[in-house]
């Protein structure tokens, strides 16, 4: 364990005095802040008047100020971090020759990896962690609202599930830093699948259920439902799915499905609309359970095939 | 040409003065005549307006006697009841005093008024009376009987005569919540004017008022002319409680010794009435998707009426079962509870939420709806699926430490 503690705390010092982390950390965080001023301020000129709105202070994360809220912010550049925090974690000690120096010393190769993984891990929670406060913070004194414990809670699943997101990904790239021996090669590669999974899927499960649905241009609330129904399951196997279906529901109480289309009765309608309140945090919760548990199993295989490869391959001759 | 014209209008008004003149004569002759009659000196008659009369007991007896005098002086009469039977008492009096006499200018008549009272339960036959009169005199001396029978009591007979009820709707049916109203009309066969007094009788507890005809005010009692009739309206409101049946009402109409009664009936259906509710008061239930929860819920017949045929029907979204255990209820007695188990079985895609589910409970004659809200919650199921999955990658990648590990 000595061991590990060791190579984390190098791995550390690493990130925070490098400038990829400074320039990359400013960058987040001042989109962030951007986007939740902005936020804040519509916020601030629509509730005027209004009595006692609920939920306020989970609408800084989800409505949008210019472009993006920074729920969505999040899922398609949060990536990143992680991509960049592990493109190069292997295959630089590798080139630089400093791997085998260091496996001559008195650690273990697993001792290595975790470390690696577990420093970038600390890096993206730090980094989140920090970024939600100032958020909060900066939403506090421009809204004004303080917080709920419901409130609270969901900001804090939220942010759980952000990390294993983040993780994931930097499970990815640390997966082909070592595969790749070259450091290009590595990020071109993390790259190709961040782009894959964030922009084609969407494209191409239309093309898809396309291709499954004969009459495309059919517009009965059936073949609408059943597209919807292809659309979503191709898109699922995108781990930016799993988290935006996800992080919807958790940080909007009052959505109660991740579904994007409901085939809905006016019955059922009314029947819904007689007590429109919010869900409780559990219910949330539950509702998305399955794509939590996927997130993480995905990111726990990511990290075990990691290991694997890395545990199996040779290093002394290089 | 114009001097012609007066001439005309003078002839006519000449005329039609004529024919007014002749018109009156055949009157001026008759005066001339009466004025002209002789009358002796002195001439006092006596006579009573009605010789016999028969009264029911108890019921005074008016006479007018009638004094003339045709002769030339003018006379004064002194009047006694000379004659009278035991029980009775009577008298001689003018509208106002009690009189012993009277002055009775020339030629012209003057009346006074014979009174008989007799006591409180004369017994029915045959009173003589004898009245006197004579001047002071003593030139005329006048005497005349007068007989009174007294009748046994025929107590329709009097109703007949004195006032009469008339209803044309004399039963009246409806629910027991509901308020009554007999139209009734009073109608006075008596030759004067009567303050008629109004009674009625009702089972326990009802509210009976009397109404003018299209008028909100309540009254006791009723003024009528002579021959005169009017229309009373009767207003029951039985209690709040009161149970299905038949109820009769008396009602009774007196002035002096005229009455009359009248039998009304109200015939009470019973209220309908059904309360619906949980046990608990508690009127939400949680649920899963596609997974049966139950509610049981009871009926209560609130209204004194038996109410059947309870049906169950329920208003829930598209694709949810409502179930009801059992289907329809065959009768409910007033004041009765019985239980029904309700399952409600919301669809299997249905969206986590509360949802609305309304219940109507429809009896015969009355109905009641519950709306009960419906929870939809989440499986939990999913969550300890999730969780094992995540404890066999631990467990494979804690093997995978293991058989790669501390190289």
């Amino acid at each position: 364990m000595n061991g590990v503690r060791a190579i984390i705390r190098k791995e550390l010092a690493d990130h925070f005095s490098s400038y990829r982390f400074i320039i990359l950390f400013a960058l987040i965080a001042m989109v962030s802040l951007i986007t939740v001023y902005m936020v804040g301020l519509n916020i601030r000129n629509e509730l005027e008047g209004v009595a006692k709105p609920k939920f306020i202070f989970l609408m800084l994360f989800t409505s949008s100020g210019a472009l993006f809220s920074l729920v969505q912010f999040v899922a398609f550049f949060g990536p990143l971090i992680g991509l960049i925090l592990g493109f190069d974690a292997i295959n630089r000690e590798r080139n630089d020759g400093t791997l085998s120096k260091l496996l001559s010393q008195p650690i273990y190769r697993d001792v290595v990896i975790n470390g690696k993984f577990l420093a970038g891990v600390i890096t993206i929670t730090v980094m989140l962690v920090s970024i939600v406060m100032l958020v909060t913070g900066l939403g506090l004194s421009i809204v004004g609202v303080i917080p709920g414990m419901e409130e609270f809670w969901r900001i804090f699943v939220y942010l759980i599930i952000s990390i294993i997101y983040v993780s994931f990904w930097l499970g990815v790239s640390i997966l082909f830093s070592i595969i790749f021996r070259s450091i290009a090669t590595s990020a071109l590669a993390a790259l190709a699948v961040w782009i894959f999974f964030s922009f084609f899927i969407s494209l191409g499960a239309s093309v898809v259920a396309n291709a499954f649905l004969s009459e495309s241009g059919e517009s009965t609330p059936e073949a609408v439902v059943k597209r919807a129904k292809i659309v979503r399951g191709v898109s699922l196997a995108s781990p930016m799915q799993l988290y935006t279906s996800a992080t919807a529901t958790i940080i909007d109480p009052t959505r109660k499905t991740t579904r994007s289309i409901v085939a809905m009765g006016p019955m059922e309608q009314m029947s819904m609309s007689r007590f429109s309140g919010p869900l409780s945090l559990s219910q949330s919760v539950f509702i998305v359970m399955p794509y939590i548990v996927t997130l993480i199993a995905v990111t726990l295989i990511c990290f075990g095939i990691s290991y694997l490869v890395f545990m199996r391959q040779e290093i002394r001759s290089l | 040409m114009y001097g012609k014209k007066p001439d005309r209008l003078f002839i006519i008004v000449s005329i039609a003065i004529l024919g007014l003149l002749l018109l009156q004569l055949p009157l001026m002759a008759y005066a001339e005549d009466k004025k002209g009659k002789e009358l002796p000196d002195r001439l006092v008659k006596m006579a009573v307006q009605y010789p016999g009369v028969e009264v029911p007991p108890d019921e005074d007896v008016d006479l007018e006697l009638i004094f003339y005098n045709r002769g030339k002086a003018e006379e004064t009469v002194i009047a006694w009841v000379d004659e009278k039977p035991d029980g009775w008492t009577a008298k001689i009096k003018t509208y106002k005093f009690s009189v012993s006499g009277i002055h009775v200018p020339s030629n012209d008549d003057r009346t006074l008024t014979f009174e008989a009272q007799p006591d409180k339960g004369i017994k029915p036959g045959e009173y003589k009376f004898r009245i006197k009169a004579k001047t002071p005199d003593g030139r005329f001396e006048m005497s005349e009987e007068v007989v009174i029978t007294v009748k046994t009591k025929k107590t329709d007979e009097k109703e007949a005569r004195g006032v009469k009820l008339n209803t044309s709707y004399p039963v009246l049916r409806g629910p027991s919540d509901a308020k009554f109203e007999f139209s009734l009309e009073v109608d006075s066969k008596l030759d004067k004017e009567g303050l008629f007094d109004l009674f009625a009788q009702g089972p326990e507890g009802w509210e009976i008022n009397f109404k003018p005809a299209y008028e909100d005010k309540y009254i006791s009692s009723l003024r009528l002319k002579e021959k005169a009739s009017q229309t009373v309206a009767v207003a029951l409101k039985p209690p709040a409680k009161a149970k299905a049946g038949e109820y009769p009402v008396k009602v009774r109409v007196t002035s002096g010794d005229a009455k009359a009664e009248v039998d009304l009936m109200v015939i009470l259906t019973g209220t309908y009435g059904i309360e619906v509710g949980t046990p608990d008061g508690l009127l939400s239930l949680d649920a899963r998707q596609g997974k049966s929860a139950n509610l049981s819920i009871y009926v209560k017949n609130t209204g004194s009426a038996v109410n059947h045929n309870i049906k169950f029907m329920s208003f829930k979204p598209e694709n949810w079962e409502v179930k009801f255990k059992p289907e329809s209820l065959d009768a409910v007695n007033p004041g009765e509870f019985k239980q029904v188990e309700v399952e409600i079985k919301p669809f299997e895609e249905a969206l986590v939420g509360d949802y609305s589910v309304s219940v109507n409970v429809e009896g015969e004659k009355a109905a009641k709806p519950i709306e009960l809200r419906v929870t939809v919650n989440a499986s939990a199921a999913w969550g300890w699926i999730g969780i094992g999955i995540i404890i066999l990658v631990v467990i494979g990648l804690t093997g995978l430490f293991r058989w790669l590990g501390r190289r």
